[in-house]
């Protein structure tokens, strides 16, 4: 499946960014299926912005963004929850858990919300190699932002996927906790030859990027 | 797992209290409305059903009103036409009547009478009168009669007592045979008349169609002479609208037979009342249910939200949130079919001790209306569930 991105500024930020160049804003760009992507920018310039614009969380931009050259304004209901649940995965920077439901009912809605990609035990394997095996009874909403994260992540990777969508996915972790998340990132990726959208405000070497741009 | 995990999600926002509320709303006004329609057919029951019928009531014999202005009060064949035409009315028999000049007198002495009289025929099925003698073969002498029962009871307790004369039984009458003089171009014509039955329904001295037929053919000395009476079998004489359409047309009836119809009028006043009760709290329940589904809805956004972005169907949420509510409109509508089949049954044994009598089940209506409304539930539902999914989605 690929992304293609045509001309895309979104409305609040068009004069912002007419004034200075950016390797995605107002050109035409194409994510090639399996293509790991960086997008490297300091805040403020839209990185979730893009996150959301790609994900059809936001709709209020010019251009125009395709999903397998279906343009995604065409694509809505539950035409759009089937690409959610079979194509596309996210993880968002502001987490967006159930503070309801425990860690493990969070990781596991999203496993059964089609047919499970995974069987339930994988859950634990997930949570025990990032390390949050202990809170996954608990509460997300008392967990704390490092755990929380490390769930969203887990969330986004028990479902079936082509493209995995991360904005600022350790921006709570440590360095350590950075790498093992990464690597189980780059496990599961690998597994589905999948590719990913990942925006972060540094430079980085925890995956072997195909293209890295900056906003 | 799905739906536990749903039901976890979207139970936080909404107390059960108000879905209780909203469940007792409901159960009331379909309580209502499902009573009105049992009513209303329990009512028809009672007015139309075999057990419930007098016979003697179903026929009215109808003539023109008098008014002293017209020498002749006759129906037209038009007006008969438009009386058999009405729903209210079953069939029409016409009341011929004599056109020659007849009398009637005692063949004995011991027992003088003479009277000068006329007769009149109406189909056999019009008549109350079962009798075997009820018929005249072309050629016989002998003339079959039936006279009201009011003649009898006048000679009785009238003319005998103040006359000094000594009352007659029905088989005395019956038992007496009669002379009777026709007169043909001034010569009487001897027959002889004999008494076979008396009628509550028809007053007049009825002889056999077939025979008045001949009879006026031959002797008869006016032309065609239109009916000025007819007898109208209707199954329910009570009905408003027979009434209304007889005072309409210058017709009159016995009243005693259509007094009904003002009751009939306040009850049926009251039954439409109930079911312009019944419609209107179901409406007020529906809207009531279709709120608390939008409440649920409204006050689980953010989470209905949540789901959608991360992948949920707005098919498998809309599954999901009828699940919650349909269960709780089926169980309403069962109870509510219950509660009437206990009550109609409670309702049958105490007409039965009045002698009135209706179904002890419920009527097949009654079931259908239930039915129905379990659908426009389901619609209301279905669509209120569609309608703020979709308007959350954005």
């Amino acid at each position: 499946m690929q992304i293609q991105l045509q001309q895309v500024v979104p409305v609040p930020l068009k004069e912002k960014f007419s004034q200075r160049p950016s390797d995605i804003w107002n050109t035409g760009i194409t994510f090639h299926s399996g293509d790991w992507i960086k997008i490297v920018a300091p805040s403020g310039t839209g990185k979730t912005t893009l996150m959301n614009i790609l994900y059809k969380v936001r709709h209020d931009y010019e251009g125009s963004v395709k999903w397998n050259n279906d343009d995604l304004r065409n694509i809505s209901g539950d035409e759009l929850a089937r690409l959610r649940q079979q194509n596309v995965s996210v993880i968002f920077q502001d987490l967006r858990l159930f503070e309801n439901l425990t860690a493990r009912e969070n990781i596991e809605l999203n496993r059964v919300l089609q047919k499970p990609y995974y069987e339930a035990p994988v859950i634990d394997e997930m949570a025990a190699s990032l390390g949050i095996t202990h809170i996954l009874h608990q509460r997300a909403g008392v967990c704390s932002y490092g755990e929380q994260q490390r769930i969203a992540i887990i969330r986004a990777l028990v479902q079936p996927f082509e493209w995995l969508i991360m904005d600022e996915p350790f921006s709570h972790l440590d360095i350590a906790n950075t790498k093992k998340a990464a690597d189980l990132i780059a496990a599961e990726c690998k597994k589905r030859s999948a590719g990913f959208v990942l925006t972060d405000l540094d430079e980085d070497s925890l995956f072997p990027y195909t293209q890295t741009f900056s906003l | 797992m799905l739906n536990q995990l749903l039901k976890k999600i979207i139970r936080t926002g909404v107390g059960r209290g108000r879905f209780i509320m909203a469940g007792i709303g409901l159960t009331i006004a379909m309580l209502l409305i499902l009573s009105a329609v049992q009513i209303q057919v329990n009512y028809n029951e009672l007015l139309y059903g075999k057990s419930n019928q007098d016979s003697i009531a179903n026929f009215l014999v109808v003539a023109k009103v008098i008014n002293g202005n017209n020498r002749e009060n006759v129906l037209s064949t038009e007006e008969v036409e438009r009386l058999k035409r009405q729903p209210f009315i079953e069939k029409v028999g016409l009341l011929t009547a004599s056109r020659f000049k007849v009398s009637a007198q005692s063949p004995s002495d011991r027992f003088p009478f003479y009277t000068d009289m006329f007769f009149e025929s109406v189909p056999d099925e019009f008549i109350d009168v079962k009798s075997d003698d009820w018929k005249w073969e072309p050629g016989s002498t002998t003339i079959p009669l039936i006279i009201p029962n009011q003649f009898l009871d006048l000679y009785n307790f009238g003319f005998a007592p103040s006359q000094n004369l000594m009352q007659l039984t029905q088989s005395m009458v019956m038992a007496l045979p009669i002379v009777l003089n026709v007169s043909f171009q001034g010569q009487p014509i001897r027959f002889t008349g004999k008494v076979v039955g008396f009628s509550d329904r028809i007053s007049s001295v009825l002889v056999p169609q077939n025979f008045l037929e001949m009879a006026n053919k031959q002797f008869g000395t006016q032309g065609d002479v239109r009916p000025s009476r007819v007898v109208i079998r209707t199954n329910d004489p009570g009905n408003p609208e027979l009434v209304k359409y007889l005072k309409d047309n210058g017709l009159v009836t016995d009243a005693d037979k259509t007094r009904f119809s003002q009751y009939r009028r306040i009850v049926n006043t009251v039954v439409n009342a109930s079911w312009l009760t019944g419609a209107v709290m179901l409406l007020f329940a529906l809207l009531v249910f279709s709120l608390f589904i939008q409440l649920t809805i409204a006050s689980t956004k953010n989470e209905i939200n949540l789901l959608v972005t991360i992948g949920a169907a707005p098919k498998q949420l809309q599954r999901f949130l009828m699940k919650q509510f349909l269960p709780a409109n089926i169980i309403i509508t069962i109870a509510c079919v219950v509660t009437i089949t206990i009550l109609q049954y409670v309702l049958q044994a105490f007409l039965l001790q009045q002698n009135m009598y209706v179904s002890q089940w419920i009527s097949w209506y009654t079931l259908a209306a239930a039915v129905v409304i379990l659908v426009v539930l389901w619609i209301v539902n279905y669509s209120t569930i569609k309608k703020y999914i979709r308007e959350t989605e954005k």
